[in-house]
């Protein structure tokens, strides 16, 4: 179950950022990344299948727990190879490794419920089913002309 | 001890947001959520999300200080009283009451604004004004006049009703943020998004049609689209007969502005303003937003009536999707306004200059006299201040030595004050200036009510104690009008409701026991009312219960640019800072992440100066000069510049000229130059 991004929607308000590091003892899984001046999109753990922070962690600190890429920190050695493996660069080391953890113990990701534009949640089709309506909606309309 | 968790509303923004602040050992430690509320579903944005970093913050003002030399000594709550009392006091017998202003917070409750105006006012001073002249002023006295009422329309989640939604002049992506889900779920159901705005802002994101305007266009743009609205034939006559008066003026007027006409002044290809047009006119429902963008301008009044001409001539206002929406900037702006913390208006919006106003507050507060008549606004306050006109100032959680135009001239003019005295949660720049310094309760150290930009009245509760021996500004209001020879006695924020419940009439029914879970939506005129969403569904509270089409000429701004100063400088906010940012400055999680004041300039331009990105440079207006790191983009257009206004350097440049009717100061264009340092 991890976080997915509907990215027509993220309005780069930083809001994740700030909520995640809020909740996490001062240190956020979530950076906002700016495109230009066009689109921004926040980066974080994409909790993959075959999540090659795991291979590359000899402790066992990283593993796979379901969906879940889980992360136990008194395993952690510190040694970055995580982070180096991590092809997205989601996972950093600062002394130990840190990355997105769900809000485990949370019914949901402190991330979903603050971001203002709704461009975070758990449900994988939800970004597609929006653009689908809006489509659907984009011709209804036409074919109505509006109202007189 | 167990966590305990207070509803609050948070302290930044107009969208009246609620959050939980939780509480363990009467220190605040967390902030929780809140799914229910109806315009944030549970949302908060980055400054709720960093709120309580500056409840705690070493800075805060704890204790009262006067001046000592260059620096303050503590002194205790008797002997700040003791200083006010004399001095203030000596002041309003040896000059009357018209020698002292007052600066009433759109920051703090309703119940102490009101307690604030009436403070002024019972003391004999018309003098009494808050910072909405800087944000708001022009709709207060547009709406007022064309729609009989000044707020949004329309509630904030009915947004995704709206199947046009047309966003002028606002930055709401960044600075009201939790209005974009609303929009986003009318963009789901097919809606239409306009934007119109100088920059492509993170809001022009968001865009179907975007319209990138020259500043201070914003009539040349509203009348042309009027102008295709009308010709195409595209108006609600229905409507027009029924509800307004004055179309045919307009009708007149319009004649003027073709599309091609329109586009020559705004920069804005004639076809994207006749789409625009369009798409707003045919809509089943279409509302309009707006903010400082159509405001902050000479032209500020005449913007907002060609904005309510646009919905009157289409009928697009009093249903669901429709509306008016000024988008309010402070927590409670909207409320400091309703309580006639107004220069020109007492509680309610009653007129100042109507002797029946008068008469009637005078009888409700039991005093012989009150002063009729507009008082100086809070941008006439700092000329009065210069002249000496003003001799004393009474300012409470404002900051104009930063906020207001023109800083280094409104420095100069505070301190010429013979006295001063600043109520505040931190030493501000104002504060720097001050003879006596009160500390205040912050928003979730006292309670009361908060009236958000959608008019709905929220219950904010006290979560923790006020720190050392600041108190909350209802209580120091009250012992101030003491030491003055008033008699205000209110144990409490709920007392003072109830007086609010009496005169002023949009409140009758909003009393403190209604006012738990997510408040009421005013006019609320007696207890059993439910509220009133949406505003003008039964016409307007004009007379025949007509709105009035008021047709208005695109004037200029008050500058141009010229060869001394090519570039047309516009001032804006930043997603992560607040307004004169003497909060969110304090606040490492928000600073870390824009920590310095920055230029935007388009990337042709820089390299035509040589100026790098990152690189810092001189900014320089005839009022000031200030650096700036060099933000190169191609956000902005072609001779235009943006600096947003958090940081102290940005309103040492912009203008003080002023809209004439609601005198809020331009700005959002000063001509500017710009140079490498080396």
């Amino acid at each position: 179950m991890p976080v997915y991004i509907d990215i027509s929607r993220c309005i780069g308000c930083r809001s994740c950022e700030v909520a995640c590091k809020r909740v996490h003892g001062g240190k956020g899984h979530v950076n906002v990344h700016f495109a230009g001046d066009q689109a921004s999109v926040p980066l974080f753990c994409h909790h993959c299948e075959e999540a090659t922070c795991t291979m590359a962690c000899y402790t066992g600190a990283l593993s796979k727990d379901g969906e879940r890429t889980a992360f136990a920190v008194e395993k952690c050695t510190g040694c970055g190879l995580c982070r180096l493996a991590c092809p997205f660069g989601v996972v950093w080391t600062d002394k130990l490794a840190h990355k997105c953890d769900l809000c485990i113990g949370n019914e949901v990701p402190t991330c979903i419920t603050t971001c203002p534009a709704n461009a975070l949640s758990t449900d994988f089709d939800l970004a597609s089913r929006r653009a689908r309506t809006r489509a659907a909606m984009a011709v209804a309309h036409r074919a109505h002309g509006g109202r007189r | 001890m167990p966590k305990v968790l207070v509803p609050t509303i948070c302290p930044y923004c107009g969208a009246g947001c609620g959050l939980f602040v939780a509480v363990e050992k009467e220190q605040a430690t967390g902030i929780e959520y809140m799914p229910e509320h109806p315009a944030s579903e549970g949302a908060l944005c980055s400054k709720g999300n960093a709120a309580l970093e500056v409840l705690y913050h070493e800075d805060r003002l704890q204790h009262p200080l006067k001046r000592k030399g260059d620096g303050w000594a503590r002194i205790s709550w008797d002997e700040a009283l003791d200083i006010i009392e004399s001095n203030l006091g000596g002041i309003l017998r040896k000059y009357g009451p018209g020698s002292v202003g007052f600066l009433a917070s759109s920051k703090c409750t309703n119940e102490e604004n009101y307690l604030i105006e009436k403070m002024a006012r019972c003391l004999g001073s018309k003098n009494v004004d808050n910072c909405a002249r800087l944000c708001h002023a022009p709709s207060v006295v547009g709406l007022n006049r064309t729609l009989g009422a000044a707020g949004m329309t329309n509630p904030i989640a009915d947004l995704a009703n709206s199947k046009c939604i047309f966003i002028i002049g606002s930055n709401l992506a960044e600075n009201h943020p939790i209005l974009t889900r609303w929009i986003h779920a009318a963009k789901d159901a097919g809606a239409v998004v306009i934007v119109a705005d100088p920059r492509m802002t993170h809001t022009a994101w968001m865009a179907d049609i975007f319209l990138q305007l020259k500043p201070g266009t914003d009539v040349a743009l509203l009348n042309g689209m009027a102008n295709v609205i009308i010709k195409e034939g595209l108006t609600d006559n229905e409507y027009i007969t029924k509800w307004t008066r004055g179309y045919e003026d307009l009708v007149r007027v319009i004649k003027d502005y073709s599309p091609e006409k329109a586009a020559e002044i705004t920069g804005i290809s004639a076809g994207d303003i006749i789409r625009a047009a369009r798409a707003y006119a045919i809509s089943p429902a279409s509302a309009i937003l707006y903010s400082m963008g159509i405001t902050q301008h000479t032209t500020g009044t005449d913007n907002v009536q060609a904005i309510s001409n646009m919905a009157l001539i289409t009928g697009h206002l009093g249903k669901p999707g429709t509306g008016v929406m000024p988008l309010r900037g402070q927590n409670n702006v909207q409320g400091a306004c309703d309580m006639g913390a107004l220069a020109e208006f007492y509680p309610g919006y009653k007129r100042a200059d109507d002797p029946q106003t008068i008469k009637f507050f005078a009888e409700a507060w039991g005093v012989d006299s009150l002063p009729a008549g507009r008082g100086l606004t809070a941008t006439e306050m700092i000329d009065a201040a210069a002249s000496g006109e003003i001799k004393a100032m009474y300012i409470i959680g404002e900051d104009p030595a930063n906020s207001d135009p023109r800083s280094n001239y409104t420095r100069d003019s505070l301190e010429k004050l013979d006295f001063l005295v600043i109520q505040d949660i931190f030493i501000t720049a104002t504060a720097q200036l001050a003879d006596v310094l009160l500390p205040a309760a912050a928003w979730a150290e006292k309670e009361g009510s908060y009236t958000s930009t959608e008019r709905r009245v929220q219950w904010s509760c006290k979560a923790i104690e006020p720190p050392g021996e600041a108190k909350p500004d209802l209580e120091i209001v009250c012992s101030v009008a003491g030491r003055l020879g008033l008699k205000l006695d209110y144990p409490d924020a709920a007392s003072a409701l109830a007086e609010i419940n009496r005169f002023v009439p949009q409140y009758s029914g909003i009393t403190r026991e209604r006012l738990n879970g997510f408040g009421l939506v005013w006019p609320c005129p007696s207890s059993d009312h439910p509220g009133t969403p949406i505003l003008h569904a039964q016409g307007f509270k004009l007379k025949d219960s007509k709105a009035i089409i008021m047709p208005v000429h695109y004037k200029p701004a008050a500058e141009d640019v010229s060869r001394e100063y090519p570039f047309i400088l516009t001032t804006g906010r930043v997603t992560v800072h607040h307004n004169a940012g003497s909060m969110t400055r304090r606040s490492p999680s928000l600073m870390e992440r824009e920590p310095d004041l920055f230029v935007e300039i388009n990337t042709a331009d820089a390299s035509k100066l040589g100026i790098a990105d990152g690189e810092e440079v001189m900014i320089s207006t005839q009022r000031g000069k200030t650096t700036a790191l060099a933000r190169l983009t191609d956000r902005v257009k072609l001779g235009v510049v943006f600096m947003p206004f958090h940081f102290p350097g940005t309103n040492v440049l912009t203008a003080d000229f002023t809209d004439p009717e609601a005198r809020i100061p331009e700005f959002k264009v000063s001509a500017c130059k710009i140079s490498r340092r080396d």
